[in-house]
């Protein structure tokens, strides 16, 4: 989903980029007081191989009374170097697939179509599809890899054992796709580096319907197997109204919008989103005409909830003929503060370049949810600011209220069932 | 359970033969460079010119020069100069920094053997420590596969541990933000001693993309990449120690 909007002055527009939103932490820690009341400190540094993050439980006795989270660790300017870099496409798009490494497609995707909207140089439809196949094994992977940590998680380890190696075996096929496992410098403005050739089309479908096997066989197990349902049903549970309040986006908010905001219903929805994605995998390698759907774009697969879109005429970029007006309620995904009516006139296709101010927005439905990108240009068609919102900016707050009450032993699975991500929130 | 045993027995041994047998790259898999001898001066101008990284490619009386411990192995620079190819060559890791440069005229490239005995003797049980230092998470997520039944680098001794107290190595991936310097300092420090250091990832190893903090010693292993693969990292870490 691209939008362009117009601005009189370089304050409105920056403005309106803050207004996208971000994570705002605790702004100090407020220590919790009474007789059964203590704090649990973890991270920075944490016991596995993953992100930084600090993480203060204050509990009153067992229960989790509240959770705060410090981010920032992970802050490396991201922003600033893409705009700094103006000039040099190939450092930009980099940079951005380099916010966050498990989401690289989406990332550049978001880069791409931004440069494809300022210039009005839009990709073929064979270059849209591999993008969008991609998008897909990006989203596969990553949620089999989530649902075999989840059983790890509970000790259930044969899902565990099976599901790491799936998730290999989809980071592989995007390396056959394009050379790289995360898919690093394929995307580029304007279309692909390289081509999905009939060949690596025939093999990506053998190869996928084999390992399908595997991992329904492997998710089979666990959401048969009570020991493992008992631990995630009822558990971290944040319930719809909650959710739409403090706008949850993606996978945490379908979970709650549609099924009961535990961490079971997170893993169910990921189950959902992993058999979508391969029927959209399969139409993608099937007949050239069905492509034209728009699953990058916008209202993918049940997000469309958490888009809140209500009317999008023909967002899609390559589709020339209808991009002309567009109107779009709400422009950003669960973010109440932005998400009055704003009409928006007048898209790419040149009109930009003329004006003052100007900011493209590009949402790409990312596995994790809605990733935003912004870019705000002036009259002369210089980067001004570069501004990335990553889904996992929204759900910070969802993750604490999981927790609310529960144990500190439940940290784990509640967390693996949002799996947010720390460089993309930090920058 | 039974149903646990019957999809194990449906899905079959799963580990990869590598090592010793040759790991499954991609098809486009891009690997260590080759820069011809005769490249000039305009060829390394123009292939810097689409270059991402600052410094990775580089021209002096020598010839030119790339350095793999910057470079993100994007594949630009041969894209727009014939003159720079990437092999297949996966096996990256080296010991020194210097020998991350790869330079015009060079072939037939050997990785280096390990002939430290303090790293020798962790051939049998090699504890690692990992710290992600304000990357992108990217390198975190292939040293994390070389865990899984596909790699099992466990079955050489190979693991990572949840406590620096028992780690022989800190394994620092990211550009060393700001934020994280104190606590990658503090995590190093709380390493007993003897102790190394292994960067893994352009990132680490030279700041990458970005601009890199200190690290608190001097690496003894470099594992280049963006993020490196992991049949690259498994390889690296066996000859550290010795076991390749
Ligand atoms: S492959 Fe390396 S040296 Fe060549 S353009 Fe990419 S980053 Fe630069």
């Amino acid at each position: 989903m691209t939008e362009t909007k117009i601005f009189e002055t370089a304050a409105e527009a920056n403005a309106f980029l803050d207004s996208l939103g971000g994570y705002v932490e605790p702004k100090a820690v407020t220590p919790l007081k009474g007789e059964s009341a203590h704090e649990v400190a973890v991270g920075p540094v944490h016991a596995g191989v993953i992100e930084p993050g600090h993480f203060r439980f204050q509990c009153m006795g067992e229960d989790v009374y509240n959770l705060q989270i410090f981010l920032g660790y992970q802050h490396r300017g991201v922003e600033d170097a893409i705009a700094a870099a103006d000039g040099n496409r190939s450092r930009q798009i980099a940079l951005a697939e380099t916010c966050a490494g498990d989401t690289s497609i989406a990332a550049a995707t978001c880069f791409a179509e931004i440069c494809e909207t300022r210039d009005g140089k839009h990709p073929t439809d064979e270059d849209l599809r591999l993008r969008e196949l991609l998008l897909e094994l990006e989203r596969v992977a990553n949620h089999v890899g989530d649902l075999g940590a989840l059983a790890g998680d509970v000790a259930f380890l044969p899902t565990a054992s099976f599901c790491g190696r799936i998730r290999g075996e989809y980071l592989n096929m995007t390396a056959l796709l394009c050379g790289n496992r995360f898919g690093r410098n394929a995307v580029v403005p304007g279309g692909m580096r390289v081509a999905l050739t009939d060949e690596k089309k025939a093999k990506l479908a053998e190869w996928i319907s084999r390992v399908r096997k595997d991992l329904d066989g492997a998710l089979r197990l666990m959401f048969e197997e009570p020991t493992v349902l008992e631990r995630l049903e009822g558990t971290g549970v944040v319930p719809k109204e909650t959710a739409e309040e403090i706008g949850l986006v993606g996978v945490a908010r379908r979970a709650s919008a549609e099924l009961q905001g535990d961490v079971l219903s997170r893993a169910l929805v990921r189950r959902m989103e992993i058999d979508e994605a391969h029927a959209r995998i399969a139409s993608l390698l099937g007949d050239a005409a069905s492509c034209r759907v728009t699953a990058i774009t916008a209202p993918h697969t049940g997000d469309a909830a958490s888009c809140r879109v209500t009317a999008i005429t023909a967002t899609h970029p390559g589709d020339a003929a209808s991009s002309r007006v567009t109107t779009i309620t709400a422009p950003h995904p669960g973010d109440a503060a932005s998400c009055r009516v704003t009409t928006i006139t007048a898209t790419r296709h040149g009109d930009a370049a003329s004006c003052r101010v100007t900011t493209i927005v590009v949402t790409v439905n990312a596995w994790r949810g809605p990733l935003v990108h912004a870019a705000l240009f002036d009259p002369d068609g210089k980067l001004l600011r570069y501004k990335i919102v990553d889904p996992s900016a929204h759900n910070w707050q969802g993750l604490a209220y999981a927790l609310r009450g529960e144990q500190i032993s439940n940290f784990p699975i509640c967390n693996k069932s949002f799996n947010l991500s720390y460089c993309g929130t930090d920058r | 359970m039974l149903k646990a045993l019957f999809e194990r027995l449906r899905q079959g041994f799963k580990t990869g033969a590598f090592p010793p047998a040759a790991p499954n790259l991609p098809p486009d898999f891009r690997g260590r460079p080759e820069i011809d001898s005769d490249i000039t001066a305009e060829d390394v101008e123009r292939a810097q010119s689409v270059c991402p990284v600052v410094g990775a490619l580089s021209r002096d009386v020598e010839g030119a020069k790339l350095d793999m411990g910057r470079c993100i192995f994007c594949g630009r620079c041969a894209e727009v100069c014939g003159k720079i190819r990437f092999t297949k060559e996966y096996r990256l890791g080296v010991f020194r920094r210097e020998d991350l440069v790869v330079k015009s005229g060079e072939h037939g490239y050997e990785p280096p053997k390990q002939t430290d005995p303090a790293a020798l003797s962790l051939k049998r049980s090699l504890q690692l420590r990992e710290v992600s230092a304000g990357g992108c998470a990217a390198c975190e997520l292939d040293a994390n596969v070389l865990g899984t039944l596909a790699w099992d680098m466990g079955r050489f001794g190979i693991r990572f541990v949840a406590s620096p107290r028992h780690a022989d190595a800190i394994y620092v991936t990211g550009p060393v933000s700001k934020n994280m310097q104190l606590a990658l300092d503090k995590t190093f420090a709380a390493a007993p001693e003897p102790k190394f250091l292994i960067a893994a990832g352009a990132c680490a190893i030279s700041g990458g993309l970005y601009e890199r903090g200190n690290l608190p010693a001097t690496p003894v292993l470099y594992i280049p990449g963006c993020p490196p693969h992991p049949a690259t990292t498994l390889e690296a870490l066996l000859r550290f120690t010795g076991s390749l």
